[in-house]
């Protein structure tokens, strides 16, 4: 599908569904106007509430393709935006030796794009055909010098190659940042994204994202889980529960064989949804049967 | 009546955005142009139908973390919602009347009455001196409204103060010099040709920070400040320690580990209020030589103590044992709140038997001079 093809954020909810995401008409909203405005968008939420997958989910939607470039610490330019091939560089100058070459036309010969090896967001932005979605996940791991080269990036589309020149994205790739909020993100990228907080999905819409993912998951057992996921996420553990953790308990309760939520089967699958000792510890203290019963209060 | 935004108190979606902007600018939020140009094409392409996609679409051009949103929401409410035509009048204003309007906007907006005018403030230029003014105020004299307030600046100044230090250790990172032997070998598959040069190589290292902070009698105000301090700042050191002493020590690592500190640093405090005040300092002192300094002091670790220097016990024991301290780390730096008054001579006994050893004295009663630690605190 061409993004320019939407009329209205409801068409996106119905897509996204499809797909096997629930997108709530606000998140519908801030894609329609990802498609409309061409600006950059930054998810921000905690970890494991479905940041990265609404990018992977949009690129399926669109048929296009999805360029990830995955931010660390440490991470620069030729990691992220091109390197030279300098092993090949240095084959062609042996070659050419003998050759009646001018050292300039050398020279143009092995800075050509030959020899250029493209990286996430060189490649994002010399895509010809169809625009690609281009994830640069959790940024806030990466230094504040790649926040600030993302700027050019971000604002003009369009990137600086010393030995090239500048180049134009021939189509605006569709850009979404995600961030766990580590730390603050500057205050110039964001003014240059649309910008989203991706919050934890109350009771209702928990339920349908289970059961889009594990669509023969007993209802019974469904309600249990969410109610007591719920439940953890208000007792501040140290690692909170995110979605991702939900279905893959869901998963693993059904490996198991379990029907339902009892201390027992809770024991046996507790490590699929809290995954921090002193969280397993805290909780075993409140013991085990008085949190279901209070999460079905 | 509809309920879609009246725009139509101006001639043109592109005055009502503007006049939306300015008030928001007014409120205190970071908008200009770009936001306003962003709002009218999103609004063309047919939000302004209807409210709540309006709505959403605003929210994300507007805002740029969850704490704008809540300004954004009575900004959006108040602006482009029509209670029913009471309060159109009111509203209803034209170009000229804009300046009034982005006034009494950021008030009404707040709806919290006029004690909270100083704290709104802040959020534009014209609050500077409101910052100013904190930023000088001693923190056993912060209370109330102006506590949250101090707390939020100093957030946003030791973060700030936390990237410096950080982008310090950075251009520290210059290479050594470059390793003839290491090149040769690793250029080999590139026909020998030195392309890539290597390096020897000269890290630096980050500090160690132990903290030690009295928290007897009126102290624990400030070490508590500089426990907020402290956390803030973690990322930039190799591990930070912190202990509590009054009588005896207390060893607190563990929370200010957690990500629950705000609630872990009440309960603390509650329980410091319950011992005993006077100070031990030299048995403290000694305990940790004893149990913890062999571990945790080598050559990169900087020593922070905070305390008024009102020693209980002998002072020769505190000198000894300060002198201990000193012998093992990187620097000792000694913050006495009290230093902040213009009168004050480090006459107490225990503060003049530990005086020689130290490398910082220094005061730490307000949030400036909690800043001016930064000189002491980067790379080795």
């Amino acid at each position: 599908m061409n993004p320019a093809s939407f009329s209205h954020p409801s068409e996106i909810i119905r897509q996204f569904d499809d797909q096997g995401y629930v997108a709530d008409l606000e998140l519908a909203t801030i894609l329609f106007l990802l498609f409309k405005l061409e600006k950059p968008l930054l998810l921000e939420g905690n970890p494991g509430v479905g940041k990265t997958e609404v990018a992977q989910i949009l690129a399926k939607m669109l048929d296009t393709e999805l360029i990830r470039l995955q931010c660390y610490e440490g991470l620069d330019v030729n990691a992220a935006v091109y390197e030279w091939n300098y092993q090949k560089q240095l084959l062609s100058i042996k070659i050419q030796e003998q050759s009646e070459l001018s050292i300039e036309q050398k020279e143009n010969h092995i800075f050509g794009e030959d020899f250029l090896l493209q990286r996430p967001l060189l490649k994002a932005i010399t895509s010809t055909e169809k625009a690609p979605v281009l994830l640069i996940d959790e940024i806030d791991r990466a230094d504040e010098e790649f926040e600030a080269f993302l700027l050019e990036l971000l604002s003009a589309f369009q990137i600086s190659i010393p030995e090239l020149g500048t180049i134009q994205a021939k189509v605006k790739p569709l850009v979404i940042l995600t961030s766990n909020r580590t730390r603050e993100l500057s205050d110039a990228l964001k003014r240059r994204c649309l910008y989203h907080w991706v919050s934890y999905p109350d009771m209702e819409k928990e339920k349908r994202i289970l059961r889009k993912h594990i669509p023969h998951l007993q209802e019974g057992l469904a309600d249990q889980m969410v109610r007591l996921v719920q439940l953890l996420r208000d007792m501040k553990l140290n690692k909170q529960p995110g979605i991702a953790e939900t279905i893959d308990w869901a998963k693993g309760l059904m490996a198991l064989g379990y029907q339902q939520l009892n201390a027992e089967s809770i024991e046996a699958s507790l490590g699929a949804v809290v995954k921090s000792q002193t969280d397993i510890e805290h909780i075993r203290q409140q013991g085990l049967d008085n949190l279901i019963q209070r999460s079905q209060a | 009546m509809t309920p879609t935004p009246h725009y139509t108190h101006h001639d043109n979606i592109s005055d009502a955005m503007l006049a939306f902007v300015q008030l928001a600018r007014g409120a205190g939020l970071q908008v200009g142009i770009e936001e306003m140009l962003s709002g009218k094409r999103a609004a063309l392409e047919g939000m302004i139908l209807q409210p709540d996609l309006f709505y959403y679409s605003l929210k994300a051009i507007f805002c740029t973390n969850e704490e704008e949103v809540q300004i954004f929401n009575s900004l959006y409410y108040m602006f482009w919602q029509d209670n029913n035509g009471r309060a159109k009048e009111e509203r209803k204003f034209e170009p000229k009347a804009r300046q009034k309007k982005k006034n009494t906007g950021s008030l009404m907006m707040l709806g919290r009455g006029e004690q909270l005018e100083g704290e709104e403030e802040s959020h534009n230029t014209s609050g500077a001196n409101a910052m100013e003014r904190l930023q000088e105020t001693d923190f056993s004299r912060v209370e109330g409204i102006d506590a949250t307030f101090l707390e939020e600046i100093a957030e946003k100044l030791l973060r700030q103060m936390s990237q410096r230090l950080r982008r310090k250790m950075k251009s520290n990172k210059r290479k050594g010099a470059v390793d003839v032997r290491k090149t040769i070998r690793h250029n080999i598959n590139k026909g020998g040709e030195p392309i890539v040069l290597l390096h020897k190589s000269k890290q630096p290292r980050k500090q160690r920070l132990i903290l030690l902070l009295d928290v007897s009698g009126s102290m624990d105000k400030y070490s508590f400040f500089l426990l907020r301090f402290v956390c803030i700042l973690q990322a930039n050191f190799e591990f930070v320690e912190a202990f509590l002493f009054s009588t005896k020590l207390v060893r607190i690592t563990e929370t200010i580990n957690s990500p629950h500190l705000k609630e872990n640093l009440s309960r603390l405090r509650k329980q410091a209020d319950n011992w005993s005040s006077g100070t031990k300092i030299g048995a403290c002192l000694g305990e940790f030589n004893e149990l913890y300094a062999k571990r945790l002091l080598n050559g990169s670790s900087t020593v922070i103590i905070l305390s008024d220097g009102l020693e209980t016990g002998e002072p020769e024991h505190l000198a000894k044992e300060v002198k201990q301290i000193r012998l093992r780390t990187r620097q000792l730096i000694w913050l006495n709140p009290l230093k902040g008054n213009p009168n004050y001579k480090p006459i107490q006994r225990g503060m003049e038997a530990a005086l020689p050893e130290l490398d910082v004295f220094q005061s730490a009663h307000n949030l400036r001079s909690l800043l001016d630690l930064e000189k002491y605190l980067g790379a080795v």
